[in-house]
């Protein structure tokens, strides 16, 4: 060893340089990501706020600050209206999905009941069917002269309407059908995972099919059904499809559509207004949030996987066997059957109009020849799925290593870690806003291309990028990833070769459902796309606002098939993976 | 070889409380030792390997492999973990679920910035360390196909395959079943010996570090409590946690009356004094504890007359039970439970009178933790 220390000096310079070198990239990776999240979410946020309590010039000079939008609150008794039927519209719509969704999903999962995969079926149709499609197909179906209210003249003689769709029961209703199929989806994983001892436990002691079920299945599910119900909530006090679409043309204004209509249906646009409006949103967006996340923790309290062995044993309806059947067809008419034939009904008529059976005679492909040889048509899909394929990609990479960073706590990945949640407190069409006053201040020609939804995209995908990145990273054991450091690896050879091969089935499924949700996206699209920069969304938007609802059917019958095959991709990738 | 100068990492729990990591770590290891850390878990033990292998940053002191310094918190020097040329062993052998046995092993050529190796030789150090961990032919299996032993040999393999001078082991057997665990623990004895490697190794399965050790440090709640040869530990245990950690042993407390380190007199409960031996002389009048092992103490009836040089205490017999090769006793001395193992052939029932014997060399007198 004494010879060795007079080897000391010469020798510590050399590894001092190897360690300085070596250790800047994780360093160097941080920073890196950190600048560019900082520049991705924080003008959005600072101009939102600074707007909201500035006056701004014809010129688009500043003029000082007010709180003069904020003001307006206070006289005009419209935000109180349309925060009253903010809360009612997601209160209502979340217990209708709750039902809906929840009762399917226990029965699916534990139950040996058959006809299992209808559910699954609607399920990932929806997933890739855009929400305006949806909303379009049971506007007819439930309008004035739809068959639901066909129906009922027919029965009743009474030249009325059971139901009139443009109110708030009709947005309920909407609403809650289009948040179903993906509360089925998560509850039935909480059942999932639910040891069926426990349910069997209930039965050896006396208790019947009800009494166990509300006793073991439904109580010990709570703490996930709650989060999932404030989740829902949260979804829909954001929504803008529904309001836009069935609110706006009923008179009930929510949130979101005010936000919308002080940009779109003033003029000039009343952006400090919209911004006021904004921040008091993002706020309550994010106080739910907060409790949102304090529910989500416990969610996980009562289940109780045990090992791999773990196989769960169908619940025996007995003699109820039939009405879980129906309950399960009907939720199959009613969320993909129906309406799926209301779209092909609208697609092969030549204008909208009632099912009669005369009309039957007029059917024609008309307008799936229209779309097919259109070039406005091909130019939205196109655009669509460049916007999807650049924001579903960025947000994957950026959230790869941001999920690396946070799950293995290096330096700066908390920060990071909530850079990149943040977007989760704006509601699309506050991203909107926020970004369409970031585009026209800076000095890029980005404002109207396909690259400002793409970036906003990014930003506002990140979080669902970051769960999955971050989720995946957690379950790969870290001595994997410590061996190829021993081993000689730098931690970007590391990442490189270890983690993005292992991470690779959580990355993919990540990059589906970002692009899922991204080429479905309106409330952003409405605001930011122009017109060279049409989306599919927006496209469909129009066409329905503009009563083509023929070609809007036939055109989102095809977009709908094309989504729909990637969502089974989705769906197989994920169900593997669990 | 491997030397750690005053090395500590401590995971603080509130004030001044620990939860763990090790505290001044200090030992020097000569080229082609077999080195065990051994400790209950939370020690320490595997934060040290840790430190060495560059996955743990230690808070202060010096690492030197080979003299040159990998570590030196005082010139802030750290050689980050893939530098320092160190082949590892996992608990969960880290096997890459995504790659091949070959590839598993090859990994550390292919990412080597040290040397750039060719496809030839890359080849043949692989199948090289295959064949010496006894998985030859097996290079193209999918690595998740095999079985814990043979992943374990996959393990061992790729953390031998670039030839590193330091080969650290973080219980490589504790995932094995109890036959195999006996075979790999021969078996890689003899990889160490035979490649001439410094290794090591971590466990708390004392069997494991006494037949495979050439040096063992005893470590508790982050202090090396002894550092020696597997018979210094044994048979010279430095204190009371070692005597207890390492086999079975009885403690009895008493009062030093002095002596030359081979002639101590302790005087235990009810006056009664033993003879016992000692690392040193002893002062008088120090409260001591004595190890005695179970297996060193004879058995006889209470009335018989023993070995004259021998201690001689008189107990009760309060339960027996037949473990095959022994009888194991409890019996009860003044207020003290004492263990005895003796050959099954002689019996003492419940509730008889007994004289146990030792002689003063099995007394082992040690400084009151």
């Amino acid at each position: 060893m004494a010879n060795s220390d007079t080897r000391f000096n010469s020798i510590s310079t050399d590894t001092q340089m190897a360690q300085r070198k070596s250790r800047n990239p994780t360093l160097w990776m941080s920073a890196l990501l950190g600048a560019i999240l900082t520049i991705l979410v924080l003008p959005a946020v600072a101009i939102l706020i600074g707007r909201s309590v500035s006056i701004t010039n014809p010129d688009a000079s500043f003029g000082g600050f007010t709180l003069q939008h904020f003001a307006r609150f206070l006289t005009t008794p419209d935000v109180l209206t349309s925060t009253y039927n903010s809360i009612v519209f997601a209160t209502l719509s979340t217990v209708v999905a709750l039902l809906f969704g929840g009762v399917q999903a226990w029965l699916v999962e534990r139950s040996n009941m058959r006809l299992k995969s209808l559910a699954y079926l609607t399920t990932i149709i929806s997933l890739g069917t855009p929400y305006i499609l949806y909303v379009g197909a049971w506007l007819f179906l439930l309008g004035r002269a739809g068959p639901v209210n066909d129906v009922y003249r027919l029965l009743t003689g009474s030249r009325g309407v059971m139901i009139d769709v443009y109110s708030m029961s009709g947005m309920v209703l909407i609403e809650g059908f289009l948040w179903s199929p993906l509360v089925f989806l998560l509850l039935s994983s909480t059942f999932r995972v639910a040891n069926a001892d426990l349910e069997e436990a209930a039965r050896m002691s006396g208790a019947n099919i009800f009494q166990t079920i509300w006793a073991v299945s439904v109580k010990m599910a709570m703490p996930a059904i709650l989060a999932l119900a404030l989740f829902v909530f949260i979804r829909a006090i954001e929504a803008f499809e529904v309001p836009a679409m069935v609110g706006m043309p009923g008179g009930v204004d929510v949130l979101t559509t005010d936000v919308y209509k002080s940009i779109k249906e003033t003029i000039p646009p009343d952006l400090g207004y919209a911004s006021a409006y904004s921040v008091v949103l993002l706020l309550v967006v994010g106080v739910l949030l907060y409790f949102y996340g304090r529910l989500a923790k416990n969610a996980g309290k009562y289940s109780s996987i045990t090992g791999k062995s773990f196989r769960p044993r169908p619940f025996d309806l007995g003699s109820y066997r039939w009405i879980a059947e129906a309950l399960v067809l009907f939720n199959f008419v009613l969320l993909l059957l129906l309406p799926l034939l209301a779209l092909l009904w609208l697609a092969l008529q030549p204008f909208m109009r009632a099912v009669r059976l005369s009309a039957f005679p007029a059917m024609s492909l008309d307008h799936f020849r229209v779309v097919f040889a259109s070039e406005y048509y091909r130019e939205l899909a196109m655009n669509t799925i460049v916007v999807g394929v650049v924001a579903a990609t960025a947000a994957i990479i950026l959230t790869f290593f941001v999920g690396w960073l946070s799950a293995r706590r290096k330096p700066g990945g908390v920060l990071l870690d909530q850079l990149a949640t943040a977007p989760l407190v704006f509601p699309g069409i506050v991203m909107g806003v926020a970004f369409l006053m970031v585009f026209l201040s800076i000095p890029l020609p980005i404002y109207g291309t396909i690259w400002a939804l793409a970036i906003t995209y990014t930003v506002r995908y990140l979080p669902y990028g970051l769960r999955y990145s971050y989720a995946g990273i957690l379950q790969i054991h870290k001595e994997l990833e410590e061996a190829a450091g021993v081993a000689g690896a730098g931690p970007l050879t590391m990442l490189r070769r270890i983690m993005a091969p292992l991470l690779s089935p959580a990355l993919v499924s990540g990059w589906l459902f970002i692009f899922l949700i991204a080429t479905k996206e309106l409330a952003v699209a409405a605001l930011l796309s122009g017109p060279n920069s049409q989306v599919v969304a927006v496209g469909m938007y129009d066409l329905w606002v503009n009563g083509q609802g023929g070609e809007l059917a036939a055109f989102g019958l095809v977009w709908a098939a094309v989504m729909t095959c990637l969502a089974f991709l989705f769906y197989a990738l994920t169900k593997n993976k669990a | 070889m491997l030397k750690l100068d005053n090395v500590s990492k401590v995971y603080p729990a509130g004030k001044n409380e620990y939860a763990g990591g090790i505290r001044n770590a200090d030992f020097n290891l000569e080229p082609g030792t077999f080195f065990t850390m051994l400790g209950p878990s939370g020690c320490g033990k595997t934060t040290t390997l840790r430190c060495i292998a560059g996955l743990e940053e230690p808070d202060k002191g010096r690492i030197l492999l080979d003299g040159r310094p990998i570590f030196d918190g005082a010139a802030g020097v750290s050689v980050p973990m893939h530098r320092r040329n160190i082949g590892m062993v996992f608990q969960s052998y880290a096997i890459w679920p995504h790659m091949s046995v070959f590839e598993n092993v090859a990994f550390p050529l292919k990412v080597s910035k040290a040397e750039r190796y060719s496809t030839a030789e890359i080849d043949k150090a692989v199948h090289g360390a295959l064949e010496v961990v006894g998985l030859g032919g097996y290079g193209a299996r999918s690595a998740t196909q095999l079985s814990g032993g043979q992943q374990q040999r996959i393990a061992l393999a790729r953390a031998i395959v670039h030839r590193p001078k330091l080969l650290l082991l973080d219980e490589p057997l504790s995932n094995l079943d109890a036959t195999l665990r006996e075979g790999m623990r021969t078996e890689l004895k003899r990889l160490q010996t035979e490649l001439g490697i410094t290794a090591v190794y971590v466990t708390h399965d004392q069997t494991e570090a006494l037949a495979m050790s050439d040096v063992i440090a005893v470590i508790q709640k982050g202090h090396v409590q002894q550092f020696g040869t597997p018979q210094d530990i044994y048979f010279r245990p430095a204190n009371e946690f070692v005597a207890g950690f390492i086999g079975h042993t009885n403690i009895l407390r008493g009062k030093s009356l002095g002596g030359s380190a081979d002639a101590v007199t302790v005087e235990i409960g009810g006056g009664v004094r033993i003879r016992c031996h000692a690392d040193a002389d002893q002062r008088s009048g120090e409260t001591v504890g004595v190890s005695i092992r179970p297996e060193n103490i004879v058995l006889a009836g209470g009335h018989e007359v023993a070995n004259e040089n021998n201690n001689r205490l008189i107990g009760r017999v309060g339960s027996v039970s037949f473990l095959g090769n022994v009888l194991h006793y409890v019996v009860t001395v003044g207020d003290q439970a004492m263990q005895v193992e003796s050959n099954p052939d002689r019996r003492f029932e419940p509730g008889s009178e007994v004289a146990l014997s030792f002689a003063p060399r099995h007394g082992r007198v040690l400084p009151v933790a």
